[in-house]
């Protein structure tokens, strides 16, 4: 009895710590990062090559949402993200305690008014539907790309928060729809104009050479809204961190991003 | 907690909660009634046609049977995509509070031709059978038998859709539509603003229970069985 005892012992605090082992992401050269579809997980896929030649294993995670990656990386689950802008960051640290920290920008994706039953910005009939995606960030970059095209004005220091209550002057009583993101692109037979977000309208086959107006590079837009890499507070300096950076900020990602995204997604560094 | 009433309660949520309500009771009866106006025939057919009801017919109850099968398995989400192009045609736009209506009713209509059969489908054969004695023609049985006799089960089963009915309601959002489940959605949800979320989320639940209380109010009265 005594023996089975010791046995029974010494094999659990064996398996116990091959299990700490196991979980020590800190020795581990696998890399598991949460992204949406895409471009972030496109993107990710080539650089899988370049970190497979320093010996790490890239693990790349889809998710459909904009919550379970931050939490799942809160968690530890993920060892990184790449789905969202630091604004959005922010604001979610802000209002679920999270403690996730960006380390490197790495694309943006120009905002689009694109045609839906109106052809141009200048035929718009008055009281026409205007669609827009009904969530925050994305909700109050569509509202400052209408106001940047004259549409309708936004109330000052609205800024990245802005919803339709917003709208200060709405001269020609356009309808602003606010919808889901991925629904607006099939949509468009119905309203006259559509704002979308560059991950859905690639998504939807979209150019971003049909938009009728982009956000400017050179906006604050365009610099806020870069889309960026996210971990926990504290393994910013993780060396397979470090080499996540260093092989998506590089010439190749830099080229296969220009190659395939035809201006709808833009490099940053 | 006063200040966190206050945002939930400001005069312009107020508004934004009286137009929910509208918004969502508008959802829920128009629903409600064409989806039993799909599905009492519906599940008349199902029950009748079914092996051992009063006019077998294997095809069509097969068929039809698997209709509503398929209907019923796709999710909604899924479905209200699906049927956009169909939205666009009945009310020439994809967009708003009638453009949810249209996948709203695809879903649910299937789902209370079911609730429907399986209420035919406990009248007892005794009082069937009395009326097929008594040489009552099919339609006589229907309508004269069958739907009185299931009547308190027909009234659960109204009381039990219309609350799934509500359930679904949240997802107007997708297309623009609005409504106490939209609300939650957009400033609880998606907006963090969990005081608004709350608010909307207890105004249904009030909502859901008023309506329950009446279907069942309802069917205790036609209830012969509990005396």
């Amino acid at each position: 009895m005594k023996k089975f005892v010791s046995v029974l012992l010494a094999s659990s605090l064996l398996l116990l710590s091959l299990a700490g082992c196991k979980n020590s992401s800190s020795e581990s050269k696998t890399i598991t990062v949460g992204a949406s579809a895409t471009p972030h997980a496109e993107i990710l896929k080539a650089v899988k090559p370049i970190l497979a030649k320093e010996g790490y294993t890239l693990n790349i995670k889809i998710y459909d949402d904009y919550v379970l990656p931050n939490t799942a990386t809160e968690d530890g689950e993920l060892d990184a993200n790449y789905f969202q802008h630091k604004p959005y960051l922010d604001s979610f640290n802000e209002k679920n305690n999270t403690h996730l920290v960006s380390v490197a920008a790495i694309h943006y994706e120009p905002y689009g008014i694109y045609a839906g039953t109106s052809s141009s910005l200048t035929n718009v009939p008055d009281g026409a539907k205007i669609a827009v995606p009904n969530d925050p960030s994305n909700e109050a970059r569509a509202l400052q790309l209408l106001a940047a095209q004259k549409l309708i004005t936004i109330k000052d220091g609205a800024g990245l928060s802005a919803t339709k209550k917003d709208i200060s002057a709405n001269p020609h009583h356009y309808d602003v729809v606010e919808m889901d993101a991925a629904v607006i692109p099939k949509s468009l037979d119905s309203v006259a104009l559509a704002v979308i977000n560059g991950n859905y309208a690639i998504g939807a086959g979209l150019k971003v050479s049909q938009a009728l107006a982009t956000e400017d590079k050179n906006s604050e837009a365009a610099k806020t809204y870069a889309n960026i890499i996210a971990v926990k507070q504290g393994n910013e300096n993780k060396p397979a961190i470090k080499a996540l950076v260093k092989a998506l900020q590089s010439q190749e990602v830099k080229d296969y991003i220009t190659k395939t995204y035809d201006g709808a997604v833009v490099a940053v560094f | 907690m006063n200040e966190y009433l206050s945002s939930a309660f400001s005069t312009a949520m107020l508004g934004e909660y009286g137009n929910g309500l509208l918004v969502t009771l508008y959802f829920v009866i128009l629903c409600t009634l064409v989806s039993y106006l799909i599905g009492i025939p519906a599940g008349v057919i199902l029950c009748v046609s079914d092996k051992d009801g009063i006019h077998p017919n294997a095809p069509l109850n097969k068929t039809l049977g698997l209709v509503v099968n398929i209907l019923r398995s796709i999710p909604f989400v899924i479905l209200l995509v699906l049927v956009l192009p169909l939205t666009k045609a009945l009310i020439g736009t994809k967009v708003g509070d009638n453009a949810f209506l249209v996948p709203l009713i695809i879903s649910a209509a299937p789902f209370v031709a079911r609730m429907v059969e399986s209420s035919l489908k406990e009248v007892s054969h005794g009082v069937i059978e009395a009326a097929q004695s008594m040489g009552s023609t099919n339609w006589q049985i229907i309508t004269k038998v069958m739907i009185p006799e299931a009547k308190p089960s027909l009234l659960v089963g109204a009381a039990i859709s219309i609350t799934t009915i509500l359930g679904y309601t949240p997802l107007a959002t997708l297309v623009g539509g609005g409504g106490l489940g939209a609300i939650a959605v957009q400033y609880g949800l998606y907006r963090f603003q969990n005081d608004i979320m709350y608010v909307s989320s207890i105004l249904m639940v009030i909502l859901v229970q008023i309506m329950q209380e009446v279907g069942m109010k309802l069917a205790r009265s036609s209830d012969k069985r509990a005396r």
